[in-house]
């Protein structure tokens, strides 16, 4: 123990006396703050796109309450009136659009993930859903592409790079500076003495990424305290994945080569690891499991919707009223019920074609999961997104949340143009509940 | 001399075991690359050609009705995969493939690759690119690190040098020897890539060749930067090790970060709206005029007026025409004309942060060979924006040709139901076809990369030419 702690002391020294930590540690860092700042920066401006509608929606909202209450003796009040308490809304314009935000995790601007490929919220009415939630957010491809230099990025992959450089020499450095001979006369094995030295480099990363993380959440203004869960799963990962770099550089510096071989060596299995493997297993998984064909929702829809038209009343006796007793009044004279009842039919119809999409895509993801061990970096990035609550599935389960507040929308609005009656103010003060202000 | 003296350079690299492993790796990745690609590439053509010709089957048969409807029920436009996108896949994955078009509304284009697949796509595709990019200038720093340091270190330069052997001709020698190595493992991929072109698809790309060749000679270039860049650093560097960190590091800020960098730069200087934004806007343009004066309901009764006038006529039941057609027709055309003023804006907005990454080629090659070789196979920004205007135009010419039809034929006074079309009027609606554009054109958006890489190449050489004496013949 004594010998250890003897060795680390030295090895600390000259570490500490040649610039080549120093510069090492304050890249990094000065990379991982840049990428905390980043974060932040992406994040704040999907809240303030997400306060923008949800001003908007509450704005627009408050003068339909307003609207509901006006004395129709005066000139143009009724058209207000009957604006704001219409469930079908005014010509073809519906009532009002609901805005419904996927505000950000707490620890997404660690690790922005997939979030940046999909809106951050979603505008409907409680006509047809799914015609209204196919929508992109406007975003340079280029952008998408080369991806965000975000905290896990650093993580990923200037860690390594950081491990890499740190240990490349551990033993070139004795033999090339002439000191192995001198090492190997000592009552020490060399082998102690080598791990001794990589033991230190590895608590200097490992000390160097906790110190990043904790800057990330102080940087950003999370609050250490509540979420404390997040912030272990997140370390221990990373420590993992330190962990996991330090014995490939070990094994590296086990097959005692010059330092300039372990340099290529070292940033060879780092192009392999973060570059190659998961570049080669995109490519097969494309091309063995191809994508969903999504544009085939939009047209079994249409073509529904066609066939509706055509026959507008048969539809809603034979399948709509069966399956909704309660909305039935015995009358499809109304042109708005059959209206109505055929987005029921249509949203149903793309549910299904969704739900087969769905099931395509969990097995494309999930062959890439069965490969991810090959491509660690991956990995260990899909992990910290998912802990971040920032990668595919917890934009699935989002869209999840958007379908139900939509169920829960036609619960309200159907009951009203089943009965052909106009809300009444209680009606819109639950409908005003209802959103997320 | 110079002969003999790149001889000896390519033998002795061909001879280094290390580089043989590493050429071997390189070559089957990049043969796995080109095949598996190719493969993919042509499928994915050959399923959107497929559904592009179902779905226009479905628009023919889609039986009798009112011409409005047939609007309404609308066509689809889906991207062809060009047949370069196999040696860069670019930003295809990060675009959407088809779009749906029907009356008055400008749908986006949609369902990109990127948004079905989780977080593993965003470390890229293997493709010929990515090797050529990123891969093959590595193992031209592990060629040519210590192509000066090594004969230093080893005093063999002294001797050579007392030989009488100009420096300036072993500098020629050195990159030569190297970059013909380089060329030797990048002339069989690019037979091979040849081979796998598929000529037959001129119809949808008639300068594929061109493009290719396009294709060959940048990389050629780059690689040749890389060459020269990296024996002039071994030529300046005091030691190997020095040597190979210089250029490693070079390699990670240039390949690995500054790219990133730079798009998130762009987005700062010139932000992007929000989709919420952009769809405020155009709803209250088409609302209140594109001047703020010129409401909708205003346009409208001026609109009538006139064409009440010009049938000589007071009422719109006394109209020989059918007046919803006509309204429609202008709802349309001023719709369209507000969005592709705001659609331009965006449009700008993308095209000056892509201009960032563009001009910063001068400071770092990786970035002009991107785009330029994302422009050559069809797979930039520019191409997007060409589909989906292509598109918006085809949908413009059919919706128009519908409301024509009900302007002319759907009488006054004849129910909306009552009025049919069939199968003759479809069939007069051509499929959409989208041809990419021509290499001339490519060119002209992406000249800063070509100027970038020509840039590269003349400060190499006079940095060759002026200081190759300077280089140092002993061991300082």
């Amino acid at each position: 123990m004594k010998k250890f702690l003897h060795i680390l002391r030295f090895e600390w020294r000259s570490l500490w006396r040649s610039n080549t930590l120093k510069v090492l540690l304050i890249v990094t860092l000065g990379a991982g703050i840049y990428g905390i700042y980043f974060g932040k920066f992406e994040i704040d401006k999907q809240n303030t796109r997400i306060m923008q509608v949800q001003q908007y929606e509450r704005q627009h909202f408050d003068s339909l309450l307003h609207w509901a209450t006006l004395d129709t003796t005066y000139v143009g009040n009724k058209e207000k009136l009957e604006k704001a308490t219409s469930p079908v809304g005014v010509g073809w314009n519906k009532h009002f659009t609901y805005y419904i935000a996927n505000v950000p995790p707490p620890l997404s601007g660690l690790c922005l993930g997939q979030r940046d490929l999909f809106p951050a919220y979603y505008g409907f009415n409680v006509t047809s859903l799914h015609k209204q939630i196919y929508v992109g957010e406007l975003a340079n491809p280029m952008k998408l592409l080369t991806g965000n230099f975000d905290l896990s990025y650093v993580i990923v992959f200037l860690l390594p790079l950081l491990i890499v450089a740190l240990f490349y020499n551990l033993y070139a450095f004795e033999k090339e500076g002439g000191t192995l001979l001198l090492l190997r006369s000592q009552p020490v094995a060399l082998f102690f003495t080598l791990a001794s030295k990589g033991f230190l480099r590895f608590v200097v990363v490992v000390i160097l990424a906790t110190l990043l993380l904790i800057l990330a959440f102080l940087l950003q203004g999370i609050s250490l305290p509540e979420h404390t869960a997040l912030f272990m799963k997140w370390l221990l990962l990373i420590y993992g994945y330190c962990f996991l770099w330090t014995l490939v550089m070990g094994g590296i510096v086990w097959l005692r080569q010059s330092a300039a071989l372990s340099a290529m060596l070292g940033l060879g299995v780092w192009l392999i690891f973060t570059l190659v493997t998961p570049a080669m297993l995109n490519l097969f998984v494309l091309a063995d499991e191809p994508l969903p064909k999504r544009a085939e929702i939009i047209h079994a829809v249409r073509t529904l919707n066609d066939k509706n038209w055509e026959s507008p009343k048969s539809f809603v006796f034979d399948q709509f009223y069966p399956e909704n007793p309660q909305y039935n009044q015995g009358d499809t004279t109304d042109f708005n019920k059959w209206y109505y009842a055929s987005f029921t039919l249509l949203d149903a119809e793309a549910k299904t074609l969704n739900e087969q999409f769905e099931k395509q895509v969990a097995a494309r993801n999930k062959l890439l999961d069965q490969w991810q061990w090959l491509a660690p970096a991956a990995a260990v990035h899909e992990k910290l997104s998912s802990i971040a609550q920032t990668d595919r599935n917890s934009h699935l389960a989002f869209l999840q949340r958007i379908e139900s507040f939509h169920q829960g929308l036609k619960d309200i609005y159907y009951a009203r143009i089943f009965a052909a009656e106009p809300f009444d103010y209680d009606d819109l003060i639950e409908l005003r509940s209802g959103l997320e202000f | 001399m110079l002969k003999l003296i790149i001889k000896k350079e390519f033998l002795s690299s061909l001879r280094d075991v290390r580089l043989q492993v590493s050429a071997i790796i390189l070559l089957s990745l990049m043969v796995t690359a080109v095949l598996v690609g190719k493969e993919g590439q042509k499928q994915i053509q050959k399923e959107r050609e497929a559904a592009q010709s179902a779905m226009y089957d479905q628009w023919l048969n889609q039986g009798n009705k009112h011409p409005h409807s047939a609007a309404h029920y609308g066509q689809f436009a889906f991207k062809p995969k060009p047949v370069l996108s196999f040696l860069d896949v670019g930003l295809d994955n990060y675009t959407g493939v088809s779009v749906f078009l029907e009356a008055h509304k400008q749908n986006e284009v949609l369902f990109s690759g990127a948004q079905d697949s989780n977080g593993m796509t965003r470390f890229g595709e293997l493709t010929g690119a990515l090797i050529f990019q990123i891969l093959l200038p590595l193992l031209i720093v592990f060629l040519t690190f210590n192509a000066f340091t090594k004969e230093r270190e080893e005093g063999t330069l002294k001797l050579t040098h007392a030989q009488g052997l100009p420096i300036r001709t072993l500098l020629m020698g050195k990159i030569w020897g190297a970059y013909l190595m380089v060329l030797l493992l990048f002339i069989p991929i690019i037979l091979l890539a040849y081979l796998l072109l598929d000529q037959r698809s001129s119809s949808l790309d008639t300068e594929v060749t061109i493009k290719f060749l396009g294709l060959t000679a940048i990389y050629a270039l780059y690689f040749l930067l890389f060459v020269m860049l990296s024996v002039l650093v071994s030529a300046f560097s005091k030691n190997s090790g020095l040597s190979l960190l210089t250029l490693l590091g070079t390699w990670i800020i240039a390949c690995i970060i500054l790219p990133k960098a730079t798009t998130n730069l762009a987005d700062k200087l010139y932000p992007t709206p929000s989709q919420f934004e952009f769809r405020q806007v155009i709803k209250e343009k088409v609302k209140n005029g594109i001047d703020g004066h010129n409401p909708s309901d205003v346009r409208f009764a001026t609109l009538k007026q006139e064409v009440l006038d010009q049938y000589g006529v007071s009422t719109i039941e006394e109209l020989p025409v059918n007046w919803s057609g006509i309204a429609m027709q202008a709802g349309e055309e001023y719709t369209d004309q507000v969005y592709d003023q705001e659609f331009s804006k965006i449009e700008q907005i993308f095209q000056q942060q892509n201009r960032i990454s563009e001009w910063a080629g001068f400071l770092n090659p990786y970035l002009a060979i991107r785009n330029l070789s994302m422009g050559l196979a069809g797979t930039d920004f520019n191409h997007h924006v060409l589909f989906a205007r292509e598109a918006e135009n085809y949908r413009r010419a059919f919706v128009k040709k519908m409301n024509k039809d009900m302007e002319l034929n759907h009488k006054p006074g004849v129910a909306y139901a009552d009025y049919g079309v069939g199968k003759e009027m479809w069939s007069q609606i051509e499929p959409f076809q989208y041809r990419l554009p021509g290499t001339a054109n490519i060119l002209a958006n992406q000249w800063r990369g070509i100027a970038a890489l020509v840039f590269w190449l003349l400060s190499l050489i006079t940095i060759s030419a002026k200081l190759s004496a300077k280089i140092q013949i002993i061991e300082p």
